[in-house]
């Protein structure tokens, strides 16, 4: 992995962001983490760095209930800015909810890689990063 | 002489004529008796006159005729008679005795003219009369029958008109059919029905109408309008059958199939509450826990050790507003109180005096349409409370806060609307998770996400509504209706 990996933490929750990034650091597999806890704050960035490859993350960890814009919203948006968005980033939807409402309403979006239910061990965060 | 003959020359064209001797034996019968019973004279003559009887008169009726010219008196009357081929003729017939010195009758003179055809249009007539007759009491029997000019005033009702709609007869006459009016259907329902009657058409339809006592009964109708010659109609009869029972248990499906889909949803809810705000703080210990086990930094570990107090007590937090949120769903027996939306406000504006003062806010009561609200006054005064706190914590930036209260009676639910001037909320983002438990819509330190959720669960739970009208930094409004307000 020669290029600079960048992730990109969505999340309102104080505790897992913490952990999250703790354990990314820790694995030293991950140069730039950058963390918004809403999803609105979060588009606002990838809008005003459409097509800025360096700026933009690799992969974007995405908590689904949160203020202002939730993780619902924040899809219905990115899934109209992607095509001018000009690097591929994944996404993995990170949520406590074990609804299978939302599972399946995740499995619907082609821009979501994958829904994983919180807890997040550290294992599982780096088989993400290496799979990309 | 030449006279006498010329009057029976007369009589002969014009008329059928017998006559018999005294005991009924048939002496003479002119061309017209012969044509009309189709004996011939030889036939005839010599016979008891009964050969035409047609048996069709009762046995009294014929003795009333033979005891009238037995007495030489002349007998009028109409008589069915029987032809030879069986078919049977009606004459109007005189009969007159020709009487002897001693007075007594020794031959009957029968002058008899052709009324059958008139005799067969009165039975027809009178056949039909009985069908229609027939069918009036049928009718009258079975449905509720009511006719009205051509401007809806009450000509008739029949009995079943009386019973449903508890008006008697002289109260009706004459009146306004809209006398029966329940105000329920839409001015444009009732000019439809009016516009098909108008022009001729039958109108076919549903209709809830008002009894004389106030109660109402649903009736499915048929206005018939009769036309006169000109096509234009000169009334409408309108025949009705009761389906109150009917639509009581439509409604009432209705209303359980709702109530259903209200607790469904609540269901859901809670389940979302349970999967999303109980399971993250669990998760979160659970992570913490896991960390400071694997971490080898003593210091980190410590640093980690005190992340744990505030997520168990957020949970706690959660775990309380949700145990709340159940209580008040499940003490739908509280007694509604008679509460005075004046005094409540001020109660509840004592609590945030200093709020107004800093802010400079001007919040006003319009309560004269609708002093008096029947609901728990804890509730009411929570939900005051709520709203009002909302209206002053999403204050713009730069106006003064300026919020309007107003109550409102319709019909049986008063309309409480709360209308500030403040942020205001983007409904295309938030509208379907404005009143969830922990969604916050502003970046605001103090939201939690609670209070809408909470004034939610209170005005369902006495089967009222929520619902709110926005414009991002315009303000908002909050409408809350309760209802059965009729006490």
């Amino acid at each position: 992995m020669t290029a600079i990996m960048q992730l990109t933490l969505v999340d309102d929750d104080e505790v897992f962001v913490f952990l999250t990034s703790k354990m990314i650091e820790q694995s030293k597999l991950v140069d730039l983490i950058k963390i918004f806890d809403n999803g609105y704050d979060a588009l606002v960035f990838l809008k005003e760095n459409l097509g800025n490859i360096d700026a933009l993350p690799d992969i974007i960890l995405l908590d689904l209930s949160m203020p202002i814009m939730d993780g619902w919203q924040f899809l219905e948006e990115y899934v109209k800015i992607n095509p001018v968005i000009g690097k591929k980033i994944t996404i993995y939807i990170c949520s406590s909810s074990i609804s299978p409402v939302d599972v399946s309403r995740a499995k619907a979006i082609d821009e979501v890689s994958d829904f994983i239910i919180k807890p997040v061990t550290k294992d599982k965060l780096v088989e993400m990063i290496k799979n990309l | 002489m030449k006279e006498l003959d010329d009057y029976k020359y007369a009589l002969d064209e014009s008329a059928i004529v017998a006559i018999t001797d005294p005991k009924g034996i048939i002496i003479h019968a002119n061309d017209n008796f012969c044509r009309i019973s189709k004996y011939s004279r030889e036939e005839l003559l010599g016979m008891d006159h009964r050969i035409i009887n047609s048996s069709f008169h009762p046995k009294e009726f014929i003795r009333d005729l033979w005891v009238t010219i037995a007495n030489g008196k002349i007998w009028k009357g109409e008589l069915k008679n029987k032809a030879k081929d069986g078919t049977v003729y009606w004459v109007d017939t005189t009969i007159v005795p020709f009487l002897n010195q001693e007075g007594k009758p020794y031959q009957y003179v029968a002058i008899r003219s052709d009324i059958t055809q008139r005799k067969l249009s009165e039975e027809n007539l009178l056949k039909s009369l009985k069908e229609v007759s027939d069918y009036k009491f049928a009718l009258d029997e079975s449905s509720i029958v009511a006719i009205t000019n051509q401007k809806g005033i009450i000509n008739f009702v029949n009995d079943n008109f009386c019973k449903i709609s508890k008006y008697n007869k002289e109260e009706l006459i004459g009146k306004d059919h809209r006398i029966i009016n329940s105000g329920f259907h839409s001015k444009a329902f009732i000019h439809d029905l009016w516009i098909t009657i108008a022009n001729g058409k039958i109108w076919k339809g549903e209709l809830k109408n008002r009894a004389k006592d106030g109660s109402y009964y649903w009736v499915d109708t048929t206005i018939v309008p009769f036309l006169n010659e000109l096509g234009k109609p000169f009334q409408y009869v309108a025949i009705r059958s009761d389906i109150t029972l009917r639509k009581k248990a439509e409604e009432d499906l209705i209303k359980y199939s709702s109530a259903l889909e209200f607790k469904n949803t609540q269901l859901v809810d809670f389940c979302n509450i349970v999967s999303h705000n109980l399971r993250a703080p669990l998760i979160n210990i659970s992570m913490l826990i896991d960390y400071i086990d694997q971490s080898t930094d003593d210091n980190e570990r410590q640093i980690v050790h005190t992340k744990i107090k505030p997520v168990v007590n957020n949970l706690m937090e959660i775990f309380n507003e949700l145990v709340e949120s159940i209580q008040i769903q499940h003490e739908t027996g509280i007694q509604a109180d008679k509460v005075d939306l004046k005094n409540c406000l001020d109660k509840v504006l004592i609590g945030f005096e200093t709020q107004i003062r800093e802010y400079e806010a001007n919040i006003e009561l319009d309560e004269s349409e609708a002093p008096i609200i029947y609901f728990p006054q804890k509730y009411l005064e929570s939900i005051l409370i709520n709203l009002v706190s909302n209206a002053l914590k999403y204050k713009s930036h730069g106006r003064q806060p300026r919020i309007k209260i107003k109550s409102k009676k319709i019909n049986d639910t008063v309309l409480l609307s709360v209308c500030d001037n403040g942020l205001g909320i983007d409904l295309d983002l938030h509208r379907n998770n404005l009143f969830k438990i922990r969604k916050t819509f502003h970046k605001h330190p103090d939201a939690k996400g609670f209070g809408l959720f909470m004034t939610k669960t209170q005005i369902e739970s006495r089967g009222g509504k929520i619902w709110v009208e926005s414009k991002p930094d315009k303000g908002s409004t909050f409408f809350v209706e309760f209802n059965n307000q009729n006490i």
